[in-house]
């Protein structure tokens, strides 16, 4: 059965993404639920938020608010909150309940604005997603929301789409000569850079979180962008050997295997948006059983630790922890993704 | 008396038992309190089975992973297909909840189940659920847990209902003149720190502890005793059911600082007055004082079951408590709310939800500021402080001298804060 999970984690979900996404911005986020987003995001999804501050909130959402449809309350509070907390935007993020009530997030955000004069905008998660619906959304919701045009272009200026500590917890990226970063979004970088996104020439696509709001500047900024690595450029055959992931990531980790060591690995997609990201001989898998089916006659895995639990005895596994997988299991192990070498060799 | 909108107020200015206007809720991470996850693992031999959408499952499956009891946990995801079609809720909660029994290596003799908020929205046939997992299983106990903190707010929490859907599985069995302790996360203490064991113990009664239980038998004989002692407030409902199911009386007895409290709650299971232990207690409490001397001091309501009444404690030997970290105030603390409001109008109730607790307003002197408990810890950014959640398993004049002897331990030597407090579930296994 698809849903059952006998023993495999879910991924990060979606609420979490959208947070993880948006964390360094300024912004205040704001899940309407009940309780546990919030503590589920900071405990398993979040490596910041012990010493980073970020303003991100739960509703705290009760039963009789979610079944007489009364957003007074919600909107109030965060009107009070954001007098409190001076962000310099609010983002509203949906959960179970509000999404069966058909709760009109873009009308609250409507009435937040006016009353509070702050942009504000809705990224439609609803918790039954994983962290790059949820990112991917956020970072799509930015975008159009907050960037405006801009004239004036950075030479050889270029923006990094995608990253997140979810999926690039420990990566130093190496911006190429020649090149100038404009924004990385969004680690480690400031609001303001963020916003003068539209100067780049190039979109860089470090993740599936990034393709919406890369494929967003291209329609309107006319900024081209290119996937990690430019993977697709590293023709693959079909192999026993997989890699499990985040089909970016893995795409790029493939080919560099390929261009290096001239072995062939194959991408099982775990992750949701995989749309143009994934080459004929890879595959997009939904649910344990369908992975643990995709593993069955594998003779290499590269994959975070936990996909151990459901991989054959007879397969060679490397290690490779996916922070959105694992959370802080085998934090202290997760490599820059970018150095090949800490992760995978061959003789 | 209104409530505040601030985060922080003098208690005398305070509303009871709400001090706080609710409000956008903040979290901080100090995690070392239990949750449901953590609860349920207390049977023995129990699977644990969630019904829910991926970012709610999310929480509660690396809980399982970080105790490194994966094998013992298992998910239905829910997708929005399930919430369109009329009982497609509860085709998909019994064929997975079958489907993963039926992929075990052996079917469990416990299975908590666990539906949400979603099911109980969506008008949800529980019972039919539950009948029909019965009959494809009969040799299971299944225990009716509930991940739905949507009804918290105006009623009894997730955690209070699991813990009396545990309960209800324990078979009434022959008086065998045992007293169970019940309803508290954190065993029995057993270094004559507590003075219920002491005293049952020295009279000859064998106690049960339900946070103590090594194998499913000793879950089950719980149910032997002659009377139960409760020890912890999320406990109560549960406790009550219990006893009312299979006829035993009850006490409830959690970790107080109040000595006349102590000589009732010991005189009502039969236990003699405690030689010496007030001058005993204060003596000890005399001595910390001189070590701590002016050091500022906040506790939470993590730490112990009643702050309030550590409170008072604190204040009436002279130490100088500054701070307390709660969100509201368990009913039962009104006399020691009263007793403060006259006799320490200044020390200051701190809400650790409100959205200023984003920002929280540090010392940036070099001072040493001791707290009780993580919350407390975190908010105050110190390294000293006692780490410790539901009292401890500590109780009585030696529960309170052991008590003081780690706030003694906790000023002396620092801790890690950063690493120790975003840990989840104190006192349980942590792979971490």
């Amino acid at each position: 059965m698809k849903k059952a999970y006998k023993i495999l984690p879910v991924y990060t979900g979606d609420v979490s993404g959208f947070a993880s996404a948006l964390y360094e911005l300024g912004g205040m986020l704001v899940i309407h639920d009940p309780s546990g987003c919030n503590s589920t995001y900071n405990t398993h999804d979040e490596v910041r938020w012990y010493k980073q501050e970020a303003l991100i909130y739960i509703s705290g959402l009760n039963d009789i608010d979610a079944i007489t449809g009364n957003d007074d309350k919600f909107i109030s509070d965060i009107v009070r909150a954001a007098e409190d907390m001076k962000p310099k935007f609010i983002a509203l993020a949906n959960s179970p309940l509000p999404y069966l009530n058909g709760t009109d997030f873009k009308g609250i955000s409507k009435i937040i604005e006016d009353r509070t004069g702050l942009p504000c905008f809705y990224v439609q998660t609803n918790a039954m997603h994983d962290y790059t619906m949820g990112a991917s959304k956020a970072f799509l919701a930015f975008a159009k929301k907050m960037l405006v045009h801009s004239d004036k272009k950075t030479k050889g200026g270029i923006n990094i789409l995608g990253s997140t500590p979810l999926d690039h917890t420990n990566t130093k990226f190496v911006i190429p000569e020649g090149r100038t970063l404009v924004s990385n979004w969004a680690y480690d970088s400031s609001l303001d850079e963020v916003l003068n996104a539209p100067s780049a020439e190039l979109n860089l696509v470090v993740s599936s979180t990034g393709l919406a709001a890369a494929e967003y500047m291209k329609d309107a900024f006319d900024i081209p962008y290119e996937l990690l690595g430019d993977y697709f450029n590293v023709k693959r055959e079909r192999s026993r050997n997989y890699i499990v992931g985040e089909p970016v990531i893995s795409g790029f980790t493939a080919a560099q295997i390929k261009e290096r060591y001239g072995t062939d690995f194959n991408v099982i997609a775990t992750t949701e948006i995989t749309d143009g990201l994934l080459s004929d001989c890879d595959r997009k898998c939904h649910g344990e059983d369908e992975i643990r089916d995709a593993l069955s006659d594998a003779e290499v895995i590269i994959g975070d630790p936990l996909f151990e639990l459901i991989s054959p005895k007879s397969a060679k596994f490397i290690r490779l922890p996916h922070f959105a997988m694992s959370g802080r299991l085998y934090r202290k192990e997760i490599p820059d993704l970018m150095r090949l070498e800490d992760y995978y060799n061959e003789p | 008396m209104q409530t505040t909108e601030n985060d922080k107020i003098r208690i005398a200015d305070a509303s009871f038992p709400k001090p706080f206007t609710g409000g956008l809720e903040f979290n901080a991470p100090a995690h070392g309190t239990w949750n449901i996850v953590h609860i349920g693992f207390k049977i023995p031999k129990a699977h644990q089975i969630y019904i829910c959408a991926d970012n709610c499952m999310r929480g509660v499956v690396m809980t399982a992973a970080e105790m490194g009891e994966l094998s013992r946990f298992s998910s239905v995801i829910l997708e929005e297909d399930d919430m369109v079609f009329a009982g497609r809720l509860e085709e998909s909660t019994i064929e997975g909840v079958t489907d993963v029994l039926n992929s075990l290596p052996e079917v469990p003799p416990v299975v908590i189940v666990f539906p949400v908020c979603v099911h109980k929205f969506m008008g949800c046939d529980i019972n039919f659920i539950y009948d029909e997992l019965g009959k494809r299983f009969p040799s299971v106990k299944f225990v009716r847990g509930f991940m739905d903190p949507v009804m918290q707010k105006r009623g009894t929490t997730p955690d209070q209902r699991l813990r009396k859907a545990m309960f209800d599985i324990i078979p009434e069995g022959e008086k065998d003149g045992s007293v169970t302790v019940i309803g508290c996360d954190m065993p029995l203490g057993k270094n004559k720190d507590n003075d219920i064991r002491i005293l049952l113990e020295r009279q000859g009664v064998n106690i049960r502890d339900e946070a103590d239980c090594k194998t499913l038998e000793e879950y089950y004989d719980l149910g032997k005793c002659s009377s139960v002692i409760c020890s912890y407030p999320a406990g109560v409902l549960g406790t009550k059911a219990f006893c009312s199911r299979i006829g035993r009386p009850f006490v409830y007895m959690p970790f107080t600082f109040g000595y006349d409290e102590i000589d009732e709650a010991l005189g009502q299971i039969g236990a003699v007055p405690v030689f010496n232990g007030r001058v005993s207690c204060d003596r000890t409490a005399a001595g910390l004082k001189t070590l701590l001397a002016d050091t500022e001091i906040a506790i939470d309501y993590t730490a112990v079951p009643r702050p309030l009444s550590l409170a008072r404690f604190l204040i009436s030997h002279g130490f100088n408590l500054k701070r307390i970290y709660l969100d509201a105030i368990d009913p039962d603390e009104k006399e020691d709310f009263d007793w403060l409001v006259s006799n320490a109008p200044d020390v200051m109730l701190c809400a650790t939800m409100h959205v200023k607790g984003r920002r929280p307003v540090r010392s940036e002197s070099d001072r040493k500021i001791l707290a009780v408990g993580q919350k407390a810890a975190w908010f105050e950014g110190t390294e000293y402080f006692v780490n410790m959640i539901e009292g401890g398993g500590l109780y009585g004049y030696a529960g309170i001298k052991a008590f003081l002897k780690l706030m003694e331990d906790a000023f002396i030597v620092p801790k890690d804060t950063e690493d120790i407090i975003p840990r989840k579930g104190l006192g349980c296994a942590c792979v971490l």
